[in-house]
């Protein structure tokens, strides 16, 4: 297992401690229509968390790279970058069209949508990592 | 347009190097290991600076160690 495949697992735990961490707090405030201060302890968290994984995972320098594992990490950050434009994209547009109508949205859904779109972005580049290691892999075996 | 194929001996010289292990040439060559599997499959395409790191690795000219070749259909 090379160290970008070691790191694509790395960040795809995290990204799923974040969710679990964030996730049933995010879905108790919309259930019970919390409001004030108390909205942002779900993504402090998640943030907190998130940070300390990305700060650990990140001490070795993506530099370091030989330049096979630099073009799957390009291919991996690429596909990200538009799956999270994507994403926002038809999210301010759901949020327009459905809770826009009375001109007003819940404070906690940016912030949820904002999450949202990192946690997306990162889940498919770990997950696009490893499918092109696991393909790389399996066109060995052949 | 003619096809062509980049292949290599980068496995035969290896072994005419005294034996020496995929360790060791990715350790000369500044890569893993990894990518020195990739490159004796046919699956990976090195750059040129990496290429010529490997030829002057096993101590020999770049086209000694890979070959630009046209690809026939019929193969």
């Amino acid at each position: 297992m090379t160290r970008l495949e070691k790191k694509a697992w790395g960040n795809l735990g995290g990204i799923i401690l974040c969710a679990i961490i964030a996730g049933p707090g995010i879905w108790w405030m919309i259930s019970n229509n919390i409001k004030g201060p108390v909205v942002l302890i779900p993504f402090l968290a998640s943030g907190l968390v998130g940070g300390l994984i990305s700060y650990l995972r990140n001490l070795k320098s993506w530099a370091e790279l030989d330049e096979r594992e630099q073009k799957i990490a390009a291919k991996a950050n690429a596909l990200s970058r538009c799956i999270s434009i994507l994403f926002l994209y038809c999210a301010s547009f759901i949020v327009f069209f459905v809770a826009g109508a009375n001109n007003s949205v819940p404070a906690y859904l940016l912030p949820t949508l904002f999450i949202s779109g990192i946690l997306l972005a990162s889940f498919v580049q770990s997950a696009m990592l490893l499918i092109q290691f696991a393909k790389e892999r399996s066109d060995g075996d052949k | 347009m003619e096809t062509n194929e980049l292949k290599n001996n980068i496995r035969r010289l290896r072994f005419e190097k005294s034996e020496m292990t995929q360790q060791q040439l990715a350790d000369l060559a500044g890569v893993t290991r990894q990518t020195i599997i990739a490159m004796e499959q046919g699956k990976y395409a090195p750059s040129l600076p990496l290429a010529f790191r490997i030829a002057r690795a096993f101590g020999v000219p770049l086209d000694s160690v890979f070959q630009y070749e046209p690809v026939h259909p019929s193969q």
